[in-house]
């Protein structure tokens, strides 16, 4: 009894959304909202999950597992979607006298190694990480320069910066860092500058920094 | 060389290699007067020595228990130990006790719900998202 | 029955040698010397608890060169560890000897035996000192062999750790626990043969430790001086840790004593010590018994076969720089760090797989938060997969050759050495 005073007015107000929405939609042909609509008027309220799922996890298999058309003998070859284990050694780090490398199975291994895609080329390769990775070195710093460079640092190393030589000489900072030395005072100077600079730090910000120091030592570990 | 070396304990597991019987002794209480003990009485007169041949890897202690009911408790490897009350069973079911006592590990009982429980790393590795072909659905 | 002792009735027998190591080892095993040379430990394996007794004990040990000390009835002194004779009778170690599937021809008494640590009997023929040294050459000759021929291009830090979790002393303490081992609350001779024992608070005990003793092993100790990788293979123990030296276990006895007493943790290793060495008699015992043969299958079983990965046991330092080095060294193409994917760069949780190539072939790649972390733990999986090499499961050791009718050895892989950076 109840069942049907409830149905009544469900079914009258889907009719009459459905004729209103019928204009509103009319071109997404079926919203999910009304589609909800319509089967709570014909009675169905919900659609059984078991088989939703079901329905929705019946696809075809991976073409990897398809036979070819002609029938012809094949090998299935579906590399695991996981990142690559450091027990697989890379191709080029097998021995000389390793029977991988002996066999001819070269080009199995090196398509296994690289799931970038099927063919390695010089062209097809990844995108360096960084812009200067991989960029070949310059060697542009003469002897003369180097002098010049420990002389300016000598002389005024608040002016002569690490990064105001490096950018002078158009090279790196490890590279000043390499040929120049700045004096005690100048480091003395330098580190109070910092320690001042660490000791206006809250508990977030020296926190955040010893956590990132411990991520670093798990990070050579290997633990992340 | 800048590499070092972290210490770290290789993990056994029982049946890889060798197998060590996890019961490693077992206690048999009986009492000479009260009736629920006659089948524990028989069954150490009957079959405790043949019992007892066949798993020299256990050791038996027969104690009397007086005026209680008979137990088998069986002691474990890991340290902990399983009582069973035996009181009125003829001894076939005691047999089928000790055999039950004998063949636990002594863990605790917990469900198990996968079907496999293993150390050793999966061949295809664990899944990823930022790797393999994929594949369009 | 009671075993006579016939150090005590005559001072001249004491310095009868017991059996010697095998001469082809030139390790010294630490407490045979000491047992040999310093009548120390007899004075603890004394266990006459009662006040009476003590003055006379001490009178004993100080006139044993000197003069023949008064007659003392030795008969009622209780022995140290168990009489060998009740290993027949013992349960447990019947259960034991079954439960480790050893040969019949492996009699009770030695595995009793085994059970004896010398810091409760210190006679070297009643405890499992010479077993232990016997055991303890064969399980490291066949783990090193193993591991060798395995992974033929670990680097030697990596090598000992390896060697240290297989046969180490915390490995050998579990595989002890995991044989079902109880250890008795204080040796004597009315413990049962069955139970490990050991006293743990006997100082003038000198620990089991193999190895070849540096001459200046003092002073690595005191001043802390710097031991080099390559020296460690040649000198220390199996795992590359040094041997403290005789003088200062001998001269320091008291302060060692005081130390082992205040410190609970040299108290706890002697547990474990004492537990490994069980574990490395009961070795030396299936050698002696059963030969080579038994004793390298009962090894692999039970110590061999159990897992260790390998690939958690490096921590870098300078993973890029070593991998720039290694390619410059076997003449490949300089790494270069390539982005496979990556996803919510400008989020708070980024994810970067990096990979590095050599060329077009790929070396190893690596997931992290930022492209620096991505790129180093790429390198360090790279530099992994060049430590990790292996010629396979199925490749020979060299005591396979040992046996009669064996193949002839074939070589095995031998690599150039670790990367220098």
């Amino acid at each position: 009894m109840e069942t049907r005073h409830l149905l009544r007015p469900l079914s009258s107000l889907s009719s009459s959304t459905t004729t209103t929405a019928t204009a509103s939609a009319m071109s997404s042909s079926t919203s999910p909202f009304t589609r909800s609509i319509v089967a709570a008027a014909t009675g169905r309220r919900h659609q059984s999950t078991t088989s939703r799922t079901k329905k929705m996890l019946k696809i075809p298999p991976h073409p990897d597992f398809l036979t070819p058309r002609e029938g012809e003998s094949h090998i299935i070859y579906n590399p695991p979607s996981a990142a690559p284990s450091v027990y697989h050694t890379p191709f080029k780090f097998l021995p000389k006298t390793d029977p991988r490398r002996q066999a001819n199975l070269t080009q199995l291994i090196r398509s296994s190694a690289d799931l970038s895609g099927p063919s390695a080329n010089a062209n097809n390769l990844p995108p360096p990480s960084t812009k200067r990775e991989g960029a070949p070195k310059m060697y542009n710093v003469t002897r003369e320069q180097v002098d010049e460079m420990r002389t300016l640092r000598a002389e005024d190393p608040a002016k002569w910066s690490v990064q105001k030589l490096a950018e002078r000489y158009k090279c790196s900072h490890l590279f000043i860092m390499m040929c120049c030395k700045a004096g005690p005072e100048h480091k003395a100077q330098e580190r109070e500058r910092l320690e001042a600079i660490k000791a206006r730090w809250g508990p977030i910000r020296s926190g955040a920094r010893e956590e990132r120091k411990k991520r670093k030592a798990l990070l050579f570990k290997g633990a992340i | 060389m800048t590499i070092r070396a972290l210490e770290k304990v290789s993990v056994g597991q029982n049946g890889v290699g060798a197998f060590i019987l996890q019961c490693k002794r077992m206690d048999i209480h009986y009492c000479d007067y009260s009736g629920s003990s006659r089948g524990m009485n028989a069954f150490i007169k009957s079959q405790l020595a043949k019992f007892a041949s066949t798993h020299p890897q256990i050791e038996f202690a027969v104690s009397p228990r007086p005026r209680k009911h008979p137990v088998l408790t069986g002691h474990y490897i890991n340290g902990k130990h399983k009582s069973i009350c035996v009181k009125n069973m003829d001894s076939l079911q005691i047999l089928k006790k000790a055999e039950l006592l004998r063949d636990a590990s002594g863990e605790k009982i917990r469900k198990v719900n996968k079907p496999i429980t293993s150390i050793t790393e999966s061949v295809r590795g664990v899944w990823s998202p930022y790797h393999g072909k994929g594949m369009a659905v | 029955m009671k075993r006579i002792r016939i150090d005590r009735l005559s001072s001249q027998l004491l310095a009868a040698t017991p059996a010697r190591p095998p001469p082809s080892s030139n390790r010294i095993p630490r407490a045979l010397a000491a047992s040999r040379l310093s009548p120390a430990p007899s004075v603890c394996q004394t266990r006459c608890q009662s006040t009476a007794a003590s003055p006379e004990v001490i009178y004993e040990d100080a006139g044993r060169d000197v003069a023949a000390p008064k007659p003392i009835d030795y008969s009622k002194r209780p022995l140290p560890s168990p009489h060998p004779d009740r290993a027949l009778r013992s349960a447990k170690l019947a259960a034991l000897h079954a439960r480790l599937s050893l040969s019949s021809k492996i009699p009770l008494q030695t595995l009793a035996r085994t059970l004896i640590d010398p810091s409760a009997d210190a006679h070297p023929r009643f405890n499992n000192v010479n077993l232990a040294f016997v055991g303890a050459a064969l399980l490291q000759y066949h783990t090193s062999e193993f591991l060798v021929t395995r992974y033929p291009r670990l680097p030697m830090t990596i090598l000992f750790a390896a060697m240290k979790g297989y046969a180490g002393v915390p490995a050998l303490h579990q595989i002890a626990r995991a044989w079902g081992i109880e250890a008795a609350a204080t040796p004597g001779e009315e413990v049962d043969p069955g139970l490990l024992q050991f006293a743990p608070d006997r100082p003038t005990v000198t620990m089991n430790r193999w190895g070849y003793v540096r001459a200046e092993s003092k002073e690595l100790q005191r001043y802390k001086w710097r031991r080099g990788v390559s020296s460690r293979i040649l000198y220390d123990d199996a795992f590359g840790e040094l041997v403290p030296g005789e003088s200062e276990q001998s001269h320091d006895g008291l302060e060692l004593s005081k130390q082992r007493n205040t410190k609970d943790m040299i108290v706890e290793d002697v547990a474990q010590n004492a537990h490994a060495n069980f574990v490395r008699a009961v070795i030396g015992a299936v050698y002696l018994h059963c030969g080579r043969d038994v004793a390298k299958t009962f090894a692999k079983a039970h110590v061999l076969s159990r897992q260790l990965d390998l690939a958690n046991l490096f921590n870098f330092k300078l993973p890029t720089r070593e991998l720039v080095r290694l390619c410059a060294r076997e003449n490949f193409d300089a790494p270069v760090a390539r982005l496979l994917s990556e996803t919510g760069r400008l989020s708070r949780t980024p994810v970067f797989v990096v990979g590095i190539y050599s060329g077009t072939d790929k070396l190893g790649e690596g997931v992290g938060p930022s492209l620096d972390a991505a790129r180093i733990s790429a390198a360090i999986n790279a530099l992994k997969s060049w430590y990790l090499y292996s010629p396979g499961d199925t490749v020979g050791v060299p005591s396979d050759t040992l046996a009669e009718d064996a193949a002839p050895w074939k070589p095995v892989y031998v690599d150039i050495g670790e990367i220098i950076s």
